[in-house]
Formats: C-alpha cells, sequence, structure tokens
C-alpha cells in the first residue's frame, strides 16, 4: 500500500493519518477536509467560542506535519470502493489503496438549514454574533450541546429556555442525572420547558411547544446529529439505520477500508465523543496496515460535560437507573464522586464538580485498564 | 529544538498525551502528568504534536 487517503478533517482524520505514520508507513498520506479552516477541535465552539471569550485561533489543533498533505475545501461526493477513487466537488479523482472513512456528522436541522446550530466553527461564529446583541435566546434540545449553549447564554446574561419533548438528558444520563442537570440548570436561571406534545419551529424567533408560543431574540437549534454518509450512497458499503457508516472490532468496513469517529456506527450505535474520535484514529490506522493482526478496537466509555455550573465527567455506560453509591462529597452541595454498579458487575463512575484525574475516575468505571509505566 | 508547555491547571490527567508520545508524557499512579522531558528533537516533532492535538482540554502547546 503506497497512498492512503484520509476523508475528513477533524481530530478522528488527522489522528489516524498521524498514526498511520506512527505505525511506520512511509508512502503518501492525504487528508481530505472539506472545511476552509486548518483543524480544529469542536470542544470549545459552544463554550469559549460561542461566549466571545475566547479567540477563534484557540480553537485551533497543532497542524500535521510536512508528511502528511492535508487539503482543505475538498469535499468528498462520490466513493467508487471497486475503481478505489474518491471524487470531490469541483469534480477532481483522488486515487487510494487504503482509505479512511472520517467525515463525520452534521447538525440535524428542523428548518431545511436557515435554523442556527452550533456544529462547526462558523456556526459557532455565527450564533456568537447573534448573541452578542441578543437578550434572550431558546436552545431546542436539551442533550448535551443544547446543556452546554444555554449555559453560555446565562454566562452572556440572556434570559434562556431550553425546549425539549423530554426532560433534559434524560433519554442520555438516566433519571437520577438528568433530574440533578435540570435543577441545577433552574438553578443557574435557565429556563425548562419540556413539550411532550411537539415542538415546532414557526419562524427565526417563534417556536410553538404544545399549546404556546414562546419567542426570543436568537433560537438555536441542538437537536442532534446526522452522520456524513450520503456521499457514500452507491459505494455499496454498509450503512446502518442510523446513517452511519458500519465498522467491526478493529474499525474496518470494507477490504483496505477503514472509518474513525462521529460517522462510524458499531453495534447499532454512534459514540460520537472525542475519547472515541481519537481511538477509533488510532484504530482504523493499525487496520489498515495490519488487517486482522490488528489489535480489536476497545471502546472507551468516557465523556465530560460543562453545564449550569455543574463540571461533569462520566466513565461507563450509559443511562443510568436508580441511585448511585457516593463515594466521595456530597449531593447536597453537587460536588461529588459518585458510582452506579450494573447487573453484570461493571460501573459507572461519575465525578460532578469534583476533581479527579480521569485515569483514577475510568478506575471507578467500567474504562478499560489504562496502562501506565509502572504497571498499576 | 520543540518545547512543550503544560498548562497544569487545565490538564485532568486523561492521558491521551502519554498513549501518543510515552517517550516525552508519563502519568503517575495518581494520574498526575509529567513532563519526561520538556524539549525534543525533530525526530519527536511530529509525536509531540500529535499529543498536544489529542489532548481533550487543550493543556498542551508546543513550541517550535
Amino acid at each position: 500500500m503506497r497512498r492512503i487517503v484520509v476523508v475528513g478533517g477533524s481530530i478522528a482524520a488527522l489522528t489516524a493519518a498521524q498514526s498511520l505514520r506512527a505505525e511506520g508507513f512511509d508512502g503518501q498520506v492525504t487528508v481530505l477536509s472539506d472545511e476552509a479552516h486548518r483543524p480544529y477541535s469542536r470542544v470549545p465552539l459552544s463554550k469559549g467560542i460561542l461566549a466571545g471569550r475566547e479567540p477563534v485561533e484557540s480553537a485551533l489543533l497543532p497542524e500535521p506535519g510536512d508528511d502528511i498533505e492535508f487539503r482543505t475545501g475538498a469535499r468528498a461526493t462520490r466513493l467508487d470502493p471497486r475503481a478505489r477513487v474518491v471524487t470531490l466537488a469541483d469534480d477532481t479523482q483522488v486515487p487510494y489503496q487504503g482509505l479512511v472513512v472520517a467525515t463525520g456528522a452534521r447538525a440535524r436541522r428542523l428548518d431545511g438549514g436557515s435554523d442556527l446550530v452550533v456544529r462547526t466553527l462558523d456556526d459557532a461564529r455565527v450564533v456568537a454574533s447573534r448573541l452578542a446583541t441578543a437578550r434572550s435566546a431558546i436552545v431546542l434540545g436539551g442533550g448535551f450541546l443544547g446543556m452546554e449553549i444555554a449555559t453560555t447564554c446565562r454566562a452572556l446574561g440572556l434570559e434562556v429556555t431550553v425546549v425539549d419533548l423530554a426532560p433534559p438528558l434524560l433519554r442520555l444520563l438516566g433519571p437520577w442525572l438528568s433530574d440533578l442537570a435540570v435543577a441545577a440548570a433552574r438553578d443557574h436561571g435557565i429556563g425548562v420547558r419540556v413539550a411532550p406534545d411537539g415542538v415546532t419551529l414557526l419562524d427565526e424567533y417563534t417556536v410553538r411547544c404544545g399549546e404556546s408560543v414562546l419567542e426570543a431574540d436568537v433560537i438555536v437549534c441542538a437537536v442532534g446529529d446526522v452522520p456524513n454518509t450520503s456521499w457514500l450512497e452507491g459505494s455499496g458499503l454498509p450503512l446502518a439505520a442510523d446513517g452511519g457508516l458500519v465498522a467491526d472490532e478493529r474499525c474496518l468496513v470494507a477490504p483496505d477500508i477503514a472509518a474513525a469517529g462521529d460517522v462510524v456506527s458499531r453495534h447499532g450505535r454512534r459514540t460520537p465523543h472525542w475519547t472515541n474520535a481519537v481511538e477509533q484514529g488510532r484504530a482504523a490506522a493499525a487496520a489498515l496496515l495490519h488487517g486482522e493482526a490488528a489489535r480489536p478496537y476497545c471502546p472507551d466509555p468516557y465523556f465530560w460535560t460543562e453545564q449550569s455550573g455543574l463540571d461533569l465527567k462520566i466513565s461507563g455506560e450509559l443511562p443510568l437507573t436508580g441511585a448511585p453509591e457516593v463515594l466521595a462529597g456530597s449531593v447536597d452541595d453537587r460536588s461529588a464522586l459518585l458510582r452506579w454498579t450494573h447487573d453484570d458487575g461493571t460501573a459507572t463512575a461519575v465525578a460532578v464538580n469534583h476533581r479527579l484525574p480521569i485515569v483514577k475516575l475510568k478506575r471507578l468505571g467500567a474504562g478499560p485498564p489504562v496502562a501506565t509505566p509502572s504497571g498499576a | 529544538m520543540t518545547r512543550i508547555l503544560v498548562d497544569f491547571d487545565r490538564c485532568e490527567g486523561h492521558g491521551l498525551c502519554e498513549q501518543t508520545a510515552p517517550e516525552v508524557f508519563r502519568l503517575d499512579d495518581e494520574g498526575e502528568l509529567h513532563l519526561i522531558r520538556d524539549e525534543v528533537g525533530p525526530e519527536h516533532e511530529s509525536s509531540v504534536a500529535a499529543a498536544a492535538r489529542v489532548c481533550p482540554v487543550a493543556a498542551l502547546k508546543v513550541q517550535p
């Protein structure tokens, strides 16, 4: 294999490209990013960038080395796995011998594309400029992103309401942590409106929830993401019901094609988190180079969120049922180390405003054993 | 030489840097990060940049 093409330009793509080099691949590596920007992290987009508190440059990631070709503005529109060619929007044909699909996901839209979302750096800048002069905001969607956006709106002094069909974070975290997050949000001055009968975006400033109509200067939609696989239609690669690209335990999709990051669906589920994107990027590179001899990828169910004055770090499977064991701190003070033990003997550890090295949190949760040089 | 700067206030001990560039980053048993060295030559430039890139809290900076 002399030429590997990585389609995508975010952390999964960059990690895959760099990991190919770390694994000793000395052929050509080309990364095709559809964005106009140098690579950046999405982590601060809903926080410091949205608040206008941090400059856009602070989100930029160290660029890949000279031994990796990084092309911006290169949007893949078609894949022909038989001819081993990626076609770009400008009809350029990019041949490959090995391929990593890391095209990520895009924001799900409620309004055909005109609604405000926070997914890309450009999205965040547009919303930031709107928030800077607004007095009120509505956030549609009470997931992690929606709650983080609402928190930023509060920090900017806006009146803000989160609207969702179900209580925020209930589906993702389970009732105990959802209750905690909602209570913290209300204490933080964030309105929470649950509208099980449906939510309709009427126009740029108005939303209907059941019988009532809410208005705000800015309405931001955070209603989930959709994997970017439309360019793979017709390629014959396996797509899951959730739209994600099906990859095996080594992140392989087909011979000489691997995948990593938010685009991947494993066991019918996508895991659009940072750690997962990094680890799948590494696994995809190893799988392309070593095939069946590559070590199976071991998912690390770790992620974090900062919202409503809560710094939540979670290691282990979700959602959670029942009440946790309190290992340290106090739930009433909203500063605690919590653990849920599951029926199968595994556990999920959650740090709420509790500073603890992540490797320790992972030892308490169900994360994979973290190797340290001393073997602890 | 490439210089490595760690913002220890931001560092939360995720350990992705150690997995990426174990010749430079080491987490101790307590999960605290230590730099084995704070400057590297060209042969480690790319792995150190990669370690900075994968840090979930952007606690690492590299200076050429």
